[in-house]
């Protein structure tokens, strides 16, 4: 694919690496040149001084055959209008833009841009561990609204059935491993002790989730 | 004509210099400022009316009760906040009527209606114009 990052910063540099040593054609563009030296020396893309929003300096990066772009400045506001002008200005079929802010990261996805908030990923992360031990994270779905997690079933789900974990839009479960097997459970499903359940939570009902499995504060 | 409630983001000389004008006018203004110089001056003449905080930040627009703003002018001296502001008055705060300051000219091709752009200005291409015609007229009386 042909990927271009705006930002060369810590996230923006180690983005550019990963994709290009998985073989895609990257081009990174910042306003300070000094910033293409976090590159890792196996970089094999394109770097461009220029600003996020200029038009012939996303042309000259290759906007127009772009199969993706990620603008991961740390300016909040260059990283939505980066983001308007991929999506809408040159139709680029991928598009994500950091947002650090948590209040403009829930408003912008409304405007049609996905967003990735790491302030909210990260005291979301933060707020687990120290709570919620017992729920191992192991994906977030979207801009944080939707969590996957692992638990093994104690004593409180033992005999109960995949059913009654279930409630719709708030909690389902996905997979489950038992005894080194996985399987995509039906409804009627029993779980055993020491199952492994996979489980797709919205992140307003994990305390739902937390009480359904016994794990109270 | 009834008085309009009108929200000036951007309290530097254009948006003292606007309000000043729309103030004479009969109009209601409030102002979001974040710099503490330029909000210092425009409290000087618009008192109470002149918030301090970012304008980009939805809840300092509803702090300067954008909801109830029929025009909002987005007069800061960045062109990218300029955008946002726009944004968020037209999409989320359904602002009637959203006017832009566009400070470098090259940027101009962004200030559209879908971003939430009614009206764009930009004193620098304007003003250039202006002078370029100036010449202009200047030279046809030298050169008869």
């Amino acid at each position: 694919m042909h990927i271009i990052i705006i930002g060369c910063g810590r996230v923006g540099a180690r983005l550019a690496s990963l994709l290009s040593s998985s073989g895609h054609s990257v081009v990174v563009i910042d306003k300070n040149p000094e910033a293409f030296e976090r590159l890792e020396p196996s970089f094999k893309g394109k770097t461009i001084e220029g600003v996020g929003f200029d038009r012939k300096t996303l042309i000259d990066a290759g906007i127009e055959h772009a199969d993706a772009l990620a603008t991961v400045t740390n300016g909040d506001n260059t990283n939505v209008v980066v983001a308007s002008v991929a999506a809408q200005d040159f139709h680029v079929p991928r598009v994500v833009a950091r947002i650090n802010d948590p209040v403009r990261a829930e408003i912008f996805p409304k405007l049609g841009i996905t967003t990735i908030s790491a302030t909210l990923w990260t005291s979301g992360r933060i707020f687990e561990y120290l709570i919620s031990p017992e729920l191992h994270n192991v994906f977030s779905v979207g801009s944080a609204g939707v969590q996957l997690y692992e638990f093994e079933v104690q004593s409180a789900l033992v005999d109960r059935k995949v059913g009654d974990l279930n409630v719709a839009n708030e909690i389902r479960v996905v997979a489950i491993t038992r005894e080194g097997v996985g399987f995509i459970p039906v409804l009627g499903s029993v779980f055993k002790w020491r199952d492994r359940v996979l489980v797709a939570v919205d992140t307003r009902s994990i305390d739902k989730l937390r009480a359904m499995l016994g794990l109270t504060n | 004509m009834s008085p309009l409630s009108i929200l000036i983001v951007g309290a530097g000389k254009l948006g003292r210099e606007t309000g000043l004008r729309l103030s004479d006018a009969g109009h209601k203004l409030t102002f979001v400022e974040n710099d503490h110089e330029s909000a210092a001056k425009a409290k000087e003449i618009f008192g109470d009316h002149v918030i301090f905080g970012d304008g980009c930040d939805p809840k300092v627009l509803e702090r300067a009760l954008i909801s109830n703003m029929q025009v909002i002018v987005a007069a800061t001296g960045d062109d990218e906040d300029n955008l946002i502001i726009a944004e968020l008055a037209h999409h989320i705060f359904n602002v009637p009527c959203v006017l832009t300051r566009v400070n470098r000219p090259e940027n101009q091709w962004l200030f559209t209606a879908h971003r939430g752009v009614d009206t764009a200005f930009c004193p620098v291409a304007t003003t250039a114009d202006f002078i370029k015609a100036e010449i202009d007229k200047h030279t046809k009386e030298i050169q008869g």
